[in-house]
């Protein structure tokens, strides 16, 4: 429901609400005064209806009692001559407009009936008439014969009493109506009596309504007060009098009746004047309020409208509401807040893209400065420089923030000073970027090393001198990258490699990056790979000093990639090692170097294969079982496998190692240090284990022919080994020179370029005939 | 002495016991105890017989004075007469319907009727019908003794023999067809003094000026 019809509604509510009130309550009271008015004009016109009774009474009684003196008819009923009396009485009845005559003897027998004949002889039926009527007037409501009279009993004189006559009046519709238009009297004049048991009837009624049936049919007492009455679906308020009335009659009562309908009639007319005014007036109102409404709730929405185009961000301000007193002023509010409001927003915006200590855009500004303008040129080219104070973090920690923040600042000050066309912004803690448009790698480099050269003017503050240690790396559009992310990135990577550069300053090389995401797609591969038989072993052969023969072969592990080519162990065993993924490798090469050395030994060539695990491997609490389990498979002696593990990898896990190693060489497989000597190996620790075999790195054999130091060395290392009971193998083997000292020295195996490379099993196979030939030929 | 004990040991008690004189005196009054003149009071005593006829007739004269009758009552004996006689200057129609003796006269100015002789015994009531309040009652009784209350309401009887009476009294204004019950009462020696109270219809001769009659 819109604003504006609730306030129209609001309005009109109130104002029906409050005629309707209105209008209730003055009827109320104007029925009020009616019933008022109606309970007095009933008391009046019940006490004129007896007095009218009693007037017709009194009248009836003197004619009666003129009559009553006639002489002839005082001598009719002297002389008792009945004929004479009857038709004297009938005429006398005439004249007074009595309905029924009766002479009554003083014995209060019926002498003389105009009416009925039968009753002569009788006792009149209501003596107490008649012995009133010696006193005074008697009169009374009497009901004879289904209808009602008054009937007035005067005695006859002759001149004492010697009888009375009765004249009764109808008390009929003719004389209640009679009655009613000579008192104009409340509408509803009737004469009701009690037929038996508290049971009233109506007798007679003065005009046309008579009440009395349905009031009387629903109550037994007659409501002597002044009572409101529903009869009929009207309203009246009726009053019951008790008439005079003889002992022995019926008991009779007027009903008078004042109708409240008829007595509100002339209301009506106001009432439809009123209906007639709230009716115009609600059309007004509605006008009127649907009009202030208008200019109410017009406003209203043009404010709703622009406070929805601020929640889409435009604070374009509102269009000027003038001369609307509380609108205008929310419409004036409302300008100051949008202007507040774009102000906190743009301050917002400043402070989420802005570093606070420096002013100058943060990351997230430079990469999206960065990238707009890699999208929007034409030419998507530039130079990303990475500036790094590496000092700085030591300079915070060793004398505060507030230092550090002065540094930056200071740095940015100066960097801002010659930023002439560069988009500089601070991307970390310690680094600025700068963004050099169209720049090409040269003018980077120029331009990083202006900057090495006023970052590299220690800062000063009172006694303190600071050298910041500033680097540069850079990273070129589009050659390192086509994105801002990707340029941050690499400028960083390059960063890292600056401070050991020449002049500080390093631009990036994909091949030393260390991070390169394609390597992650390498993982995929080698998985792909052990699927598709991509990987392989060579094995290099080891040659046993003292007999001059080869019994053994080191499995070493090559990948044919199909995009990549060949790739050494080292581009992938160390991801492979991170990823998780070397576990299976060297399931792998552990199943492969086994079924090697089956072969070979059906082969009839005893070669000990050497296979070489990671120390991942050793987290690995079923290796032992799995070697077991191939070494059955293959029906390969346990002896005829040597297992290589690098003096690292043994001393990152050692007490795994210990235990591993344990259960393998309870296995009988024996176990080799690979690389010895260039590790952090203990002896003492080494002598925990059940090593068979150290090998010596090539570190030491590759000079061995000519350095007099590294012979000393692989000669005490040799002799080392003997004394603590291990075979010694020395790796890398590349000149006769260095054979023969090995062989010199004493040393129990050598492996290397000048015995053989890596070489394809089949190959070793032709090697070891070879050999054999040759050894025939020499013996 | 009290009337009710007389009323049922009277009777014989003092039979033959008739040597002394009594005195009887009646007061009549109405319900408001005022007393009431010309009422009618007969003793009849056991042994008393019904006076057949008078031994020496009495004329008596009803004046008409005043548009009144007066006396208002007279006691006759049957056999006596009664004369009316107009002292008025205006013209009495004089009439009576009683079973009694029932008549008719026209009396001029300054005349008198022909007398009536009242030979039986009752209550006469007689009116003039040109004058509605004109009424007078001649009450003819053959009781012994019978006597009318004065102004003051007394009738006293003396000079009676002692013994045993029937008390009657008789007014005009008594209730139609309730004519007082005799008392009986006990005479002896000593006066004996007896009240009667009786309930009277208003006087048909008051005035026009009397309100309550004006209503007929």
């Amino acid at each position: 429901m819109s604003f504006r019809l609730r306030l129209a509604l609001l309005f009109v509510t109130t104002l029906v609400a409050v005629q309707v009130f209105t209008a209730v309550l003055v009827y109320e009271v104007a029925r009020r005064g009616v019933i008022a008015e109606g309970e007095r004009q009933l008391a009046a016109g019940a006490d004129a209806v007896a007095r009218q009774l009693d007037d017709i009474s009194a009248r009836v009684a003197d004619n009666v009692h003129v009559l009553a003196l006639d002489y002839a008819l005082r001598a009719a009923i002297a002389q008792r001559d009945e004929g004479t009396l009857l038709s004297a009485l009938r005429n006398h009845g005439r004249r007074i407009g009595a309905a029924r005559m009766l002479l009554i003897g003083l014995d209060g027998a019926v002498r003389s009936d105009t009416v009925e004949a039968d009753a002569v002889g009788h006792a009149f039926p209501f003596p107490d008439l008649v012995d009133a009527a010696l006193d005074h007037p008697a009169a009374a409501v009497v009901a004879m014969g289904g209808k009602a009279y008054w009937m007035i009993v005067v005695p006859v004189y002759a001149p004492g009493p010697i009888a009375l006559i009765a004249a009764g009046i109808p008390v009929d519709n003719d004389l209640l109506t009679h009655l009613q238009q000579l008192s104009a009297l409340p509408n509803t004049l009737e004469l009701i009596s009690d037929s038996g048991g508290g049971h009233w009837t109506g007798i007679a009624h003065g005009g046309e309504l008579t009440l009395a049936p349905e009031l009387m049919a629903t109550r037994r007492d007659l409501p002597l007060q002044p009572t409101v009455v529903a009869v009929g679906g009207r309203e009246y308020v009726a009053l019951a009098k008790r008439l005079k009335e003889s002992e022995r009659s019926a008991p009779i009562a007027a009903l008078l009746a004042y109708s409240l309908d008829d007595a509100l009639h002339p209301y009506h007319s106001v009432v439809l004047a009123w209906a007639s005014l709230l009716a115009l007036g609600l059309a007004g109102g509605l006008i009127g309020a649907l009009l202030i409404a208008r200019s109410v709730a017009r406003p209203i929405e043009v404010l709703a409208n622009t406070a929805r185009r601020i929640e889409s961000g435009n604070y374009a301000p509102a269009p000027p509401l003038r001369g609307l007193g509380e609108i205008g002023q929310l419409a004036a509010a409302f300008v100051s807040m949008t202007h507040a409001i774009a102000e906190r927003e743009e301050h917002i915006r400043y402070q989420a893209l802005h570093d606070a200590v420096t002013e100058l855009p943060n990351r997230q500004a430079a990469e999206d400065g960065i990238q707009r303008f890699l999208r929007d040129s034409s030419q998507p080219q530039g130079a990303l420089l990475m500036i790094g104070l590496a000092r700085l973090p030591e300079i915070i920690q060793t004398l505060g923030h507030a230092i550090g923040d002065r540094v930056m600042r200071d740095a940015s000050e100066r960097l801002r000073a010659q930023s002439s066309g560069a988009f500089i912004a601070r991307v970390t803690d310690t680094q600025f970027s700068l963004w050099l448009d169209h720049a090409d790698a040269d003018i980077a480099r120029m331009r990083a090393a202006r900057v090495l050269e006023i970052l590299s003017i220690p800062y000063r503050e009172a006694d303190v001198s600071l050298d910041t240690a500033p680097a540069v790396g850079i990273a070129l559009a589009p050659l390192h990258g086509h994105d801002a992310g990707t340029l941050l990135r690499r400028a960083e990577v390059a960063l890292i490699a600056a401070p050991g550069a020449e002049h500080a300053v390093a631009v990036y090389d994909e091949a030393t990056d260390p991070h390169r995401p394609e390597r992650l797609g390498l993982m995929g591969d080698l998985r792909k790979a052990l699927d598709r038989n991509e990987l392989h072993l060579c094995y290099q052969p080891k040659l046993h000093l003292a007999s001059d023969v080869i019994d053994g072969a080191e499995a070493l592990l090559r990948w044919q990639h199909p995009q990549r080519g060949a790739l050494p162990p080292d581009a992938f065993i160390g991801l492979a090692e991170r990823t998780g993924n070397i576990r299976a490798v060297s399931r792998w090469v552990i199943d492969r170097a086994i079924a090697q050395a089956a072969e070979w030994a059906r082969g009839g060539h005893a070669l000990r294969v050497a296979i070489n695990l990671s120390a991942r491997d050793l987290d690995d609490a079923t290796l032992p079982d799995l070697i077991a389990d191939r070494l059955a498979a293959h029906a390969v002696q346990p002896h005829s496998i040597v297992l290589e593990l690098t003096e690292s990898a043994v001393m990152s896990e050692p007490d795994m190692a210990v235990r591993v190693f344990d259960r393998l060489a309870q296995c009988g497989i024996e176990l080799a240090i690979d690389d010895f000597g260039i590790g952090q190996s203990s002896f003492a620790y080494l002598r925990r284990l059940p090593v068979r075999e150290v090998k010596i790195d090539r570190l030491f054999t590759q000079a061995l022919a000519d350095d007099a130091g590294d012979r000393a060395l692989v000669q005490s290392m040799v002799e080392l080994g003997h004394r603590l009971g291990y075979r010694v193998t020395a790796e890398g083997v590349e000149t006769a020179g260095a054979l023969d000292f090995l062989r010199a020295i004493g040393c129990d195996h050598a492996q290397g370029y000048y015995i053989a490379a890596g070489l394809e099993p089949t190959i070793v196979q032709d090697l070891l005939a070879s050999r054999a030939v040759r050894a025939g030929a020499l013996a | 002495m009290n009337l009710a004990r007389s009323a049922i040991v009277g009777v014989g008690l003092l039979l033959g016991a008739s040597a002394p004189a009594a005195e009887l005196s009646v007061l009549v009054t109405d319900s408001h105890s005022a007393t009431i003149a010309d009422a009618v009071v007969s003793l009849r005593g056991e042994h008393d017989q019904p006076l057949r006829a008078v031994p020496s007739p009495i004329t008596k004269i009803i004046d008409q004075r005043g548009e009144a009758f007066i006396p208002y009552v007279e006691i006759f004996r049957p056999g006596d007469q009664v004369v009316f006689h107009n002292s008025d200057r205006t013209r009495h129609h004089v009439y009576s319907f009683a079973p009694a003796k029932s008549f008719e006269f026209v009396i001029g100015s300054g005349r008198s009727a022909p007398p009536v002789t009242l030979d039986q015994i009752g209550e006469i009531a007689v009116g003039c019908n040109i004058h509605d309040r004109m009424i007078a009652h001649l009450y003819v009784s053959d009781a012994p003794h019978v006597a009318k209350s004065g102004l003051d309401g007394r009738v006293v009887f003396d000079d009676l023999p002692t013994g045993a009476y029937s008390v009657q009294v008789w007014h005009p204004q008594l209730r139609p067809g309730r004519t007082e019950p005799p008392r009986a009462t006990i005479l002896e020696s000593t006066p004996v003094n007896l009240t009667i109270a009786l309930s009277l219809l208003p006087d048909p001769r008051a005035g026009a000026d009397d309100p309550e009659r004006s209503k007929y």
